[in-house]
């Protein structure tokens, strides 16, 4: 969805309020978001929290 | 997709805060030394803690975890943070049990590991209390 939208993992992390390493570790599935920071990321992509994250992941 | 030309977050006041702890140890250190008689553990105490502020603010430039440390702002380093204080306390929390039990053993009275024993026990339950409250 990130690179879909052409944005680097330092600029979403930037607009999100996060460092680009927890942006890389959210991807990686090596660190799971708060609820603030999900719905954060879900709404910088107009998206459903769903469509961002899987729940079974 | 929401565009990134928001205005940029104003720096945080809150990376300052452990330099300037980093400071304030080093003047106690300073005093302490001073005090008690000993220059060399004063100046050298002092320039430590300065080097370490000063070593701090100028890593955050080179460093997103040390960046995030100080800004206090990035809910992944907050954890880690929060991960790696649970294990250094847990760590201590160990060397004083050890040490307490060394010193009974030795027909001692257990101190001062008993009452560093009893300052950990009370600010666990402490903060349990508190924490059980406000969530």
């Amino acid at each position: 969805m990130r690179e879909q939208a052409g944005l680097s993992q330092a600029e979403l992390g930037t607009a999100v309020g996060v460092s680009r390493q927890t942006i890389n570790s959210i991807e990686r599935g090596r660190y799971l978001p708060s609820l603030p920071l999900a719905f954060a990321l879900a709404g910088f992509f107009d998206a459903l929290i769903e469509e961002v994250f899987d729940a079974h992941d | 997709m929401r565009t990134t030309d928001e205005p940029r977050r104003k720096p945080s006041v809150q990376r300052w805060v452990t330099p300037a702890a980093a400071v304030a140890i080093g003047v106690a250190y300073l005093a302490a030394g001073l005090l008690g008689g000993d220059t060399a553990f004063a100046v050298g105490g002092f320039i430590l803690m300065v080097g370490i502020a000063a070593g701090l603010l100028v890593s955050r430039r080179f460093s997103e975890t040390v960046a995030g440390l100080l800004d206090r702002r990035d809910e992944r380093i907050n954890a880690l943070d929060s991960q790696a204080t649970v294990f250094a306390g847990m760590a201590l929390i160990a060397a004083v049990l050890i040490g307490f039990v060394v010193e009974i053993a030795r027909g001692e009275d257990g101190a001062p590991y008993s009452m560093l024993g009893a300052i950990a026990g009370v600010a666990y339950v402490s903060a349990l209390v508190v924490l059980r409250f406000r969530r």
